[in-house]
């Protein structure tokens, strides 16, 4: 203090302290989880680098989609994300529950362009993804293959090993599609008739998964000929040659949703990167590469008519599945899920 | 104890008991509460416990499942622990580290090994296949014969190291002394050796079917719908149903399943002092 003026010191101090400051300040970093894979990298790339440099605001990906660690974060207090992925009946169970917060679409959707389905009040719809039949093409005659949810029951004429997921949800749609039911006339569920189905194709199913990557990987080793599997996971293993293809036939078309918990510690910089996520033109690279589209605005006119083809949201793929419906499954899920255990141990 | 040997004990002890009391037993008080409040003390969990089928279901085929691989590894085990605790002391080392490489590949690689093995489209399969011994691959994965398998494989070097320490503490002598009082080999095995390694086995078997009771992997990857272990439900139940109230009363059943042969074991542990 005897070479140093007070008054320069507290200026030094000052200065330092708006170096120290200024960085941590635009080094808000927002962490968003989703469903990591392979997809991460894609959206590393189209959405989280260019909105940082945009923004200032680095983006932190976790995985996976995870309903029980949004209770845990929410309940505890100590929310990790700043906005997760949901799957539908997960929206509507955490809303019943209260783990979200409220969407502001004065601005995130300022001039009103989102269709009314992409939008609940804390919650915007991020994807469109179908549940479809997938089958190895080299297991059948050329253009033989499986079609639809009745050939995949139809053990003589479709032989060799299947698989489908560890859950009621879908499967049991598969089944009373199987058995005639029209899509259009699935809800409410005919519970007793879709087990019974399910009883038919019981002991042809060798695996019951639980992952996307599990899927893939038994179509690749060839340990099933066909299985229920997540549309933009068959795409990438069509570009890199495998002998796999799906049919949109009978397939269950559902929205997935961005949602931020409640007590995130950074809702207004998520739901900067949220209103960024509905840009076209990064809407169109990113379905090019994985056919998830969102409801955004203008990007259908933008695809050609080959990538168009390959989405579930296409009307001639529209036309040929059923609208899942989660609110139905919200209410069911818990004790049909209690009864599948019990089903799958017998 | 004198005050210097107890703060010594304090200083020696205390990390680890801090570890444990604070990262082991207080989140495992947190896992209690939650089977019985929810948010109120409910016996809800307990009584689902009682009267689920599925619980039910899963906890028989569990302990059954624990019982058979204990079974083949003391069936496998315990003539391997024979044989090596009566070999030359140079082939033995050999042998021993032999047993032991496995420990240091993780269970998760060791399981889906297993799967590269025993798949449709498998070496074992396409071996087969290609000497003619079958015409369609054999279903192999996805069955209890794989979950079977592979849980031996990672079980069997505890069973044998537990047996082996308990028969190279068998002094050669006393079987030799029975032989030249006229005892045929067998008998000398039966009468001698058997009943001071009996033990060491029971106290072998007493771990394999305790680390049996907690398997989660193998039996998630490798099995089919039917093997669904106490491990597994508990998973479905934090994961899908979100019930972890009954999770955590799942979870105390393998608690007080897992503490009841502990006490067991110790009963064993002792007397394989006696006879060493």
């Amino acid at each position: 203090m005897t070479t140093m003026s007070r008054r320069r010191f507290t200026t030094g101090i000052a200065a330092a302290l708006a170096v120290l400051a200024a960085p941590a300040a635009a080094q808000v970093t927002i962490t968003v989880n989703g469903s990591g894979g392979s997809l991460a990298q894609t959206i590393t790339r189209i959405y989280e680098e260019p909105f940082t440099k945009e923004t200032g605001i680095k983006v932190r990906a976790t995985a996976p989609v995870s309903l029980p660690k949004l209770k845990a974060m929410v309940e505890s207090g100590n929310v990790e994300w700043d906005m997760t992925e949901l799957g539908g009946s997960d929206v509507i169970e955490a809303t019943k529950h209260g783990w979200l917060q409220p969407v502001d679409w004065k601005f995130v959707d300022p001039d009103n362009k989102l269709p009314d389905i992409a939008k609940r009040p804390n919650a915007m719809v991020t994807a469109t993804f179908s549940t479809v039949l997938a089958y190895r093409t080299d297991k059948f005659p050329a253009g033989k293959g499986p079609k639809s949810w009745v050939d995949f029951w139809n053990v003589k004429d479709f032989p060799g090993p299947r698989a489908l997921q560890n859950s009621p949800v879908g499967n049991l749609e598969f089944a009373l599609l199987a058995d005639g039911v029209a899509p259009d006339k699935l809800y409410p569920l005919d519970v007793e008739r879709a087990f019974k189905k399910l009883d038919q194709i019981k002991d042809k199913v060798t695996v019951w998964w639980t992952t996307g990557a599990q899927h893939v990987q038994l179509l690749i080793d060839g340990e099933v000929v066909m299985t229920s599997v997540w549309n933009g996971r068959i795409t990438p293993l069509r570009k890199e040659g495998r002998p796999v293809a799906i049919t949109y036939q009978g397939g269950s078309l559902q929205l997935s949703y961005w949602g931020i918990p409640k007590g995130a510690k950074h809702p207004k910089e998520a739901m900067m990167y949220m209103r960024n996520r509905l840009d076209p033109a990064k809407g169109e690279q990113f379905v090019s590469a994985v056919p998830y589209p969102g409801f955004i605005p203008g990007l259908i006119e933008r695809l050609t008519p080959e990538v168009a083809r390959d989405l579930p949201i296409h009307p001639d793929n529209v036309a040929v599945q059923f609208r899942f419906d989660p609110e139905w499954w919200a209410a069911q899920r818990a004790p049909l899920t209690e009864r599948w255990n019990a089903w799958l141990l017998q | 104890m004198s005050r210097r040997r107890s703060v010594q004990l304090a200083l020696l002890l205390g990390p680890a008991v801090a570890l444990i009391g604070l990262l082991f037993l207080f989140p495992l008080l947190g896992v209690m509460k939650q089977s019985l409040f929810n948010p109120g003390f409910t016996t809800e969990s307990l009584e689902k416990l009682a009267t689920s089928p599925v619980a039910a279901i899963v906890l028989r085929r569990t302990f059954l499942l624990a019982l058979s691989v204990t079974v083949l590894c003391c069936v496998f085990g315990y003539p391997i622990a024979y044989y090596l605790a009566t070999m030359s002391k140079r082939w033995r080392a050999f042998f021993l580290y032999l047993i032991l490489l496995p420990f240091w590949i993780s269970v998760l690689i060791r399981t889906y090994t297993w799967m590269v093995l025993l798949g449709r489209e498998g070496l074992v399969n396409n071996a087969l296949v290609g000497i003619g011994l079958i015409d369609q691959p054999v279903q192999m994965l996805f069955t209890g014969f794989a979950v079977h398998l592979a849980m031996v494989q990672i079980l069997l070097p505890i069973m044998v190291l537990t047996c082996f320490a308990a028969m190279v503490e068998i002094d050669p002598q006393l079987v030799r002394a029975a032989r030249t009082l006229g005892a045929s080999p067998f008998k000398a095995f039966a009468r001698v050796f058997f009943p001071m390694s009996i033990g060491g086995a029971a106290a072998g078997a007493i771990i394999c079917f305790i680390l049996s009771l907690g398997f989660y992997v193998t039996p998630a990857l490798l099995g089919g719908r039917r093997n669904i272990m106490l491990a597994n439900l508990i998973d479905f139940e934090v994961h899908q149903t979100l019930n972890w109230s009954f999770a955590s009363a799942l979870a105390l059943v393998l608690l007080a399943a897992t503490l009841i042969l502990l006490a067991l074991f110790r009963l064993v542990a002792p007397e394989r002092r006696l006879h060493g």
